[in-house]
């Protein structure tokens, strides 16, 4: 478990030098000792002390890990290690010593003497001038750990640091707690001298004892081997909440392999699209108990109008919050290992089993799918998954909408474990035998000029203005599945289109404002052979393919169709026909339906090649990938 | 540092990083901490050398440990060594030989050879006192900032480098450390990832020169042992390890039987020309007539889950496309382009037999594949005896 830390220490450092206030874990099991001292002992019993090997090298430490526990290190050595020079302060402090990885965020505090005296009850009320103490919240771990797992643990250090600083300054939190631990040390010490013998109790046992702050210490190491979702009120008052991706994952899903990295997450964050839903994975009650009293009130509506069968968009809707909005409690949601993201349930979906679900029979999911569906088998149900099955394929016409009802529950229960994948159908546009067209790499020179025309210079971007707002606001009374303003290029390559499709219509209505706006010639080309009439329109649209492309095109007989051929053209223009974009993705993007855009691809199938694979932008969240 | 530099050299990006600069810093006497020698000239600055000298020169317990620390933009490797001898000023002698690599820059790769030089140097220094009897270090005519900086030049360009001072000779290489590989079973098949003809078999132990020729992409290793007249277990060692080099990859024996499904990075075959050359050069029939890229991704967009290979076989005829299927799915697998779909029976027969050959009851966790392995049956009989059976599901993944 790398993601697990090995130990927490808490270090000082002040006028009157550095001192390890104190670690967790601290007790040094007996038993392990002897068994270490006989390892060595063992090591080599019939070895010769060869000089020359002295003379080369005397064993190098290698390893400070033992049975999980840091050893080789006294507390000494720890502190003068973390107590770092001032101008180490206030950034990452990282230090790897053999096996081991020490992160944390040195933080420097001003300690005035007026904040001593106004502690009270000190007694000795010091008289020294303001001066500053350190403090270093340091988190060892195995040096195999991941870069996001130690950039995770130095983000707590960091937390806990500032949140220390300010009960510092508003109360001398810090100051107090120090205190309580110097004083158990010498404490601790004294009765050492007097009594001479080492009793069971450790210096540590009487802090523990004693001050909230090692208490929380504690508390937060074992949240992290735990959870690793730490919810903490530093000195009762300020919150700190943290979570380790990594582990919340892991446990969430019972997969020892399977590390989600934040950063992975970040960007299937990044690939978020307005049709995509949010499944969550633990129960809605679950989750409101979870959350704190001053939770986000956005977050409380989007949970309970929450629906695996809304896209982000509907909910967005049923909510009344903004797309934006949304989006980022999405990211929370997924963030914390409370939802998941999937394209909406509904019948076309098509999925089959993950590569790494457990197939085993007496695996704990087994039990807990028959519990929650009573009379029905997890791996049998699986099965109806071995081959690419749609719910609509499962489902016959006859079952009523219990059934229906019932199997949604059942999906929607496998993906929530994981255990299915959807597949997303994908296609490329290879005409000719040498693959994908070539026109957007090798330069629009050849080919596609009217696009190029349109790009290419500012002021023709400009004159495109008043046309392109028009296209956009036609395209927004079209649908408001895409009036979605983020993507500006999708919508500016809207535009592009509605303007050549509309171009005769214009060109014929008002000549005078195409030429007023500077057209680039080739443009009035176009719109001239628009003129002589319909018969030319196809050679019109197949302006962006190749010469081989368009005579591939023009033997299928779909091709005689205008429509037809101007759907694909658009398409393809559009670059949808690359593999980039699942159908689905074309379907909200385009606004077509799905029946409209499967009657295409099997109407151009030769031209057309449909692949089917799982979505990655979604599917982080298995471990094959 | 370029902003493209910036994309792509960040904390964590995982890349390894040259070496920025070699110094040795030492225990003076009297004036404490201390670099003796740097190559290049100042690159660690005096103040930045005072606020980790603690890291450098560490307390008692830490000598010999191998420490890094990442501060103010670097990344500093040193292994602490302390020579005791009386003639020293306090009884010891301290010293650290350093690395330095910018603070990106994964270095775990270099920590051998830190230690090495280090014991080279803790050598060189109890024969002659090399180190210490040199007080200054900078000067042009000292022999250390030579060797440091052949170091750094010769590790940086060549990843190697062999130094040697009066009687002494070390050799010094930058090993690259990888995960250990999985462990290879009778029915893997090894197949090159790069052509043989690029690595000299000769630098290869002798077995595993005994045991190349026979790396096909076909034989499975119990094949390949028995052919190659190899005990199993050392042939398995032998392509473990090749595989932690790099140069093999290991498949599953080719079936007609076999399910492939494609995988999201089928894009990048559609997308990359050079790959496209590379594959149907690849996957050609008879090399003087490629196949087309089309009818190539074609065939491997029809590979789903359900569709064996004799299907896809039947449907598209390879053949007449001048595709050899064979290779069309090693290289798709190579690649990445297609995964092999295992078949996991699930349940038990309804009237068991003890006296029977055949596997009675399933638990989910072997694929059909290790059951045919198991009591040596055909895929074939095995579907059969499956198919029988209603108490059986199959689950494909």
């Amino acid at each position: 478990m790398e993601a697990n830390p090995i130990s927490v220490i808490l270090v000082n450092s002040d006028s009157k030098g550095d001192r390890l206030l104190f670690r967790f874990p601290y007790a040094t099991d007996p038993r392990q000792h002897g068994e270490n001292c006989q390892q060595i002992r063992r090591r080599n019993p019939y070895a010769l002390t060869v000089n020359a090997d002295l003379l080369q090298s005397q064993p190098a430490q290698t390893s400070n890990i033992q049975h999980g526990r840091l050893t080789g290190f006294t507390d000494e050595v720890l502190s003068t290690l973390f107590a770092v020079k001032p101008e180490l302060c206030e950034r990452k402090f990282e230090l790897k010593v053999n096996d081991v990885r020490f992160v944390g965020h040195p933080i420097q505090l001003p300690a005035s003497s007026q904040s001593r005296s106004s502690l009270g009850g000190s007694g000795s009320k010091l008289d020294t001038p303001s001066h500053t103490i350190l403090i270093n919240m340091v988190f060892a771990l195995h040096a195999t750990a991941s870069h996001s797992i130690v950039k995770c643990y130095y983000d707590l250090s960091k937390r806990l640091g500032v949140a220390l600083r300010h009960e510092e300054k508003r109360c001398a939190y810090v100051t107090q707690e120090t205190k309580i631990m110097v004083t158990a040390h010498d404490e601790f010490s004294a009765r050492q001298i007097e009594s001479n013998v080492d009793g069971v109790e450790s210096a540590f046992d009487i802090i523990l004892q004693r001050s909230t702050l090692a208490k929380q210490l504690k508390g937060v190491f074992q949240d992290l081997i735990q959870t690793g979702l730490i919810r903490l009120r530093i000195n009762n008052w300020l919150q700190v909440s943290f979570c380790l991706p990594q582990k919340v994952h892991q446990i969430h899903f019972h997969r020892k392999n399977c590390i989600i990295e934040p950063e992975a997450i970040d960007r299937c964050l990044q690939s978020l699209r307005p049709y995509h839903g949010i499944l969550l994975l633990v129960e809605l009650s679950e989750l409101l108990e979870s959350l704190p009293p001053d939770a986000s009130p956005a977050l409380l509506r989007l949970v309970q109008v929450h629906s695996p069968l809304k896209s982000l968009q509907t909910l967005s809707a049923d909510a009344d919050l903004t797309l934006a909005q949304v989006f980022q409690l999405t990211g929370h949601l997924v963030y914390w290992a409370k939802a998941t993201i999937i394209y909406p349930l509904c019948e076309s979906n098509v999925y089959v089993i993950a590569p790494d679900a457990p197939t085993d029979q007496s695996s704990q999911l087994v039990e807990r799918f028959s519990e929650q569906f009573p009379g029905m088998s997890l791996l049998q149900t699986m099965s109806e998954f071995s081959l690419p099955t749609s719910i609509g394929q499962i489902v016959s016409p006859l079952s009523g909408s219990q059934a229906q009802n019932q199997l949604t529950q059942t999906v929607a229960w496998m993906l929530r474990h994981r255990l299915l994948l959807q597949l997303h159908t994908y296609v490329y546009f290879m005409a000719t035998s040498r693959g994908l067209s070539w026109s957007h790499q090798e330069g629009s020179v050849l080919t596609g000029r009217g696009e190029g025309s349109f790009h290419s210079t500012p002021e023709e971007q400009l004159s495109l203005g008043p046309i392109g707002t028009w296209s956009g606001g036609h395209a927004r009374s079209d649908s408001d599945a895409s009036s979605i303003s983020d993507d500006i290029a999708m919508l500016r390559a809207e535009k592009q289109y509605q303007l050549l499709h509309h171009r005769d219509q214009l060109s014929q209505v008002q000549p005078s404002i195409l030429n007023g706006m500077g057209m680039s010639p080739n443009l009035d080309d176009g719109s001239t052979d628009g003129d002589k009439g319909s018969g030319l329109i196809p050679e019109e649209l197949l302006a962006d393919f190749s010469e081989a492309e368009r005579v591939a095109i023009l033997k299928i007989p779909a091709a005689t169709n205008s429509d037809d051929l101007a759907l694909l053209a658009k398409l393809h223009r559009n670059g949808y026909l690359r593999g980039i974009h699942h159908l689905e993705e074309i379907m909200y993007s385009e606004n077509l339906r799905r029946s409209q855009l499967l009657q295409l691809l099997d109407k151009f199938r030769d031209v057309l090649v449909t692949c089917e694979t799982e979505d990655p932008a979604i599917s982080i969240f298995y471990s094959h990938l | 540092m370029s902003s493209n530099d910036k994309d792509r050299f960040y904390e964590g990006c995982g890349r390894e990083g040259p070496i920025r600069c070699i110094f040795l810093s030492e225990f003076h006497p009297t004036a404490g901490p201390k670099i003796v020698c740097q190559v290049p000239d100042n690159y660690i600055s005096k103040d930045t050398f005072e606020s980790v000298s603690v890291y450098i020169i560490p307390k008692a317990q830490l000598q010999r440990s191998m420490l890094t620390v990442t501060v103010l933009g670097f990344k500093i490797l040193g292994f602490p060594v302390r020579i005791d001898d009386k003639k020293y000023a306090r009884n010891a002698y301290y010293f650290n030989l350093c690395f330095v690599c910018d603070a990106w820059a994964r270095t775990v790769q270099y920590e051998s050879v830190v230690r090495k030089l280090s014991d080279y140097l803790v050598a060189m220094e109890l024969e002659s006192s090399f180190l210490s009897s040199q007080q200054d270090h900078s000067s042009e005519s000292a022999r250390l900032p030579k060797i440091l900086r052949q170091v750094m030049q010769e590790l940086n360009s060549h990843k190697m480098c062999t130094l040697s001072e009066g009687t002494m000779t070390t050799h010094l290489k930058v090993v690259r450390i990888l995960q250990d590989p999985p462990p290879v079973s009778d029915h893997h098949v090894p197949i090159f990832t790069e052509s043989p003809d690029l690595f000299q078999a000769e630098q290869w132990d002798l077995t595993t020169q005994k045991v190349l020729p026979y790396i096909d992409g076909f034989n499975h290793v119990a094949k390949i042992a028995a052919e190659a007249d190899v005990e199993n277990n050392l042939v398995k060692a032998c392509l473990q390890n090749l595989v932690y080099y790099g140069v093999v990859s290991m498949i599953h024996i080719f079936q007609y039987s076999n399910v492939y499904a494609t995988t999201p990075k089928i894009r990048r075959l559609a997308e990359d020309r050079r790959l496209q050359e590379e594959c149907i050069r690849y996957v050609a029939r008879y090399p003087r007539q490629p196949p087309s890229v089309r009818d190539v991704f074609r065939m491997f967009c029809s590979m789903t889950r359900g569709t064996t290979v004799r299907d896809l076989c039947i449907r598209l005829s390879p053949h007449t496309l001048r595709i050899n299927e064979r290779r069309l799915v090693q290289f798709g697998l190579l690649e990445g382009f297609i995964r092999r779909i295992h078949k996991f029976p699930v349940g038990s027969v309804e009237k068991p037999d003890s006296q029977s050959t055949v596997p009675q009851s399933f638990n989910g966790l072997l694929s059909m594949d290790e059951y045919c392995c198991q009591y040596s049956l055909t895929t074939h009989k095995l579907e059969e005896l499956i198919d029988r059976e209603t108490n059986i599901a199959v689950i494909w993944k």
